[in-house]
């Protein structure tokens, strides 16, 4: 039945989608609040998989522990990497900026060779691992508790940024970092802050992404990827603009992957980026300044 | 002296590049009073700020000589940060909003320096009191305010932080005169009920001079004159050159200037 097809790859687009979210989420709150493109924000997804199969698939801790331990972890390391390498180009060349994390991207994959080395791990079964049916289409419970969870933390996430005095101050610096600093709003404290959040979010994307991709494998830093076309698509600079464009990037591409074949995921989601842009160049979502004179 | 005051004592500060800004500058706002800097564009005022706020490092500035301190603790080397918890908040030049935040929430970053507490909600209470507009805008975006709300909201938001020395750099700028004149009636206000110290930074020399008990005057990054403000509203050149007012007073005022480099000398 082609619409049990559809369906299929629509209710699995979902909750890939929450995943993609969480990443976006996490890539456009670093650069809203720090101003740096970060290249490496797969790799920290694709650490905290490898971290997931380690702590939940060989040592085998409950799911929730694995989760916070893992989340935790890469929020300290977003804190540490603010302190030793970020802090030191701030101000600098945008490019030298991308260029550095760049290179955080090649160290992240080479530590990863280092402690995990270079073959595929199998999927984390952390999670109850049966499945139910809606009209024709099969969904796994994994896929259901991953919806879930990533919803749970986008709404975290928002009451956090929006309502919280932190947020507030990583609003401000993004809105205007002289004036912010000019009230006494330190911009170390607030980059360091946003460099632990968004790397929880993509620790998170990486632990739930571990139970739903195949595999644990080198590959995983793509996802990473997706996080551009999403955070694009939505506008770079927009929190709702990277949920919605992370659901978006992942529903066409898993239904049209699932037609025309796997190989054509990539060229999809970059797709979709390209003709939103040539509609609306700042994203659906993206601002331009607001500012009456 | 632990209530002296703002004291400024031969600032010298210069940006990368090595244009120097300000040269030997030396100023005091005492305690519960009004004082005010007046200077053409380009003088070196906004550079007194920065300076005084902790703000250079912004804009690849550098203090090379001289100390700045408050209530006497030195605050030349002290973190933004750390100058607006001594006591000290500025009404930034072009009023530096943040656009896409409400009112309100531009209001509490005001606060940022300050411990959570209910004091802070009163507080924004009181700016509403004062600025009954913002109140009823509290939910709107900042950047969608009219100019003379965009001044009074980024003078509320400067109140916020408690401050014991308020800086208002170029609070007259493109708004209406009865807009400017409801700013200062406040900013007195605020000095005699309330003993805030305040610095103000202007171009506008009439309206600064009318508000203010004691005033300088800057040109090309040095301090050229001083006095009382009834005395420099009295004074020809200050009339000449800021006042508008009618000329032939030029050797008159070179040798006041002579007169006053060589008392500071």
């Amino acid at each position: 039945m082609p619409l049990d097809k559809f369906l299929q790859l629509l209710l699995s687009g979902i909750s890939l989608g929450a995943i993609y979210a969480l990443v976006a989420l996490g890539f456009v709150l670093v650069f809203k609040a720090t101003s740096v493109l970060n290249f490496a924000h797969g790799s920290f997804l694709m650490l905290a998989a490898y971290l997931t199969s380690t702590l939940l698939g060989s040592l085998g801790l409950p799911f929730a522990v694995g989760l916070l331990v893992v989340a935790l972890s890469l929020a300290v390391l977003g804190v540490v990497l603010h302190y030793t390498v970020m802090q030191w180009m701030v101000g600098k060349a945008f490019f030298s900026v991308v260029l550095v994390t760049v290179g955080m991207e090649i160290v992240i994959r080479a530590v990863i060779l280092v402690f995990w080395g270079p073959l595929e791990r199998g999927r984390v079964q952390g999670l109850p691992q049966g499945t139910f049916s809606v009209g024709g289409a099969v969904i796994p419970y994994v896929n259901l508790i991953i919806l879930a969870a990533a919803g749970i933390l986008v709404l975290a996430f928002l009451v956090f940024f929006n309502r919280s005095r932190m947020g507030l101050h990583m609003r401000a610096v993004a809105d205007n970092l002289e004036a912010a600093t000019a009230m006494g709003i330190d911009r170390n404290v607030v980059y360091a802050g946003a460099w632990a959040i968004g790397l929880l979010l993509a620790g998170v994307g990486g632990v739930l992404y571990a139970h739903f991709s195949p595999s644990v494998n080198l590959g995983l830093g793509v996802i990473g990827l997706r996080a551009f076309p999403a955070a694009i698509l939505g506008g770079i600079d927009s929190v709702p603009g990277a949920i919605v464009g992370g659901m978006i990037v992942a529903l066409v591409e898993n239904i049209g992957a699932g037609y025309l074949g796997a190989q054509w995921r990539d060229v999809i989601a970059f797709g979709i980026m390209f003709l939103v842009l040539l509609w609306r160049p700042s994203g659906l979502f993206g601002t331009k300044e607001l500012i009456r004179v | 002296m632990t209530d002296s005051g703002l004291l400024v004592a031969n600032l010298s500060v210069a940006y990368a590049g090595s244009v120097t800004a300000l040269r030997g500058v030396s100023l005091r706002v005492p305690r519960g009073s009004i004082v005010t800097v007046l200077g053409a564009n380009g003088a070196g005022k906004t550079t007194l700020v920065r300076a005084v706020t902790g703000l250079l490092f912004v804009h690849d500035g550098k203090i090379r000589e001289g100390t700045i301190t408050f209530n006497g603790k030195p605050i030349h080397t002290a973190s933004a940060t750390a100058v607006v918890k001594h006591g000290i908040c500025q009404v930034p030049e072009g009023r530096m909003l943040f656009p896409r935040l409400t009112a309100e929430e531009n209001l509490l970053c005001g606060a940022a320096t300050r411990r959570r507490s209910p004091e802070i909600d009163l507080d924004l209470e009181r700016v509403y009191q004062l600025f009954p507009v913002l109140g009823e805008r509290r939910r709107q975006p900042a950047g969608l305010l009219s100019g003379g709300e965009q001044q009074m909201l980024a003078v509320g938001r400067a109140l916020m932080a408690r401050p014991r020395l308020l800086i208002c750099d170029e609070l007259s700028l493109g708004l209406a005169p009865m807009v400017v004149a409801e700013l200062f009636r406040l900013l007195r206000q605020l000095n005699e009920t309330e003993e805030m110290s305040i610095l103000v930074i202007e171009q506008n020399a009439r309206v600064a001079l009318e508000n203010s008990h004691y005033g300088y005057v800057l040109e090309t990054g040095q301090m050229v004159v001083e006095g009382d403000s009834g005395t420099l509203r009295a004074d020809p050149h200050v009339q000449e050159l800021y006042l508008g007012g009618a000329g032939e007073a030029k050797a008159a005022y070179q040798a006041l200037v002579r007169q006053y480099r060589n008392a500071i000398a």
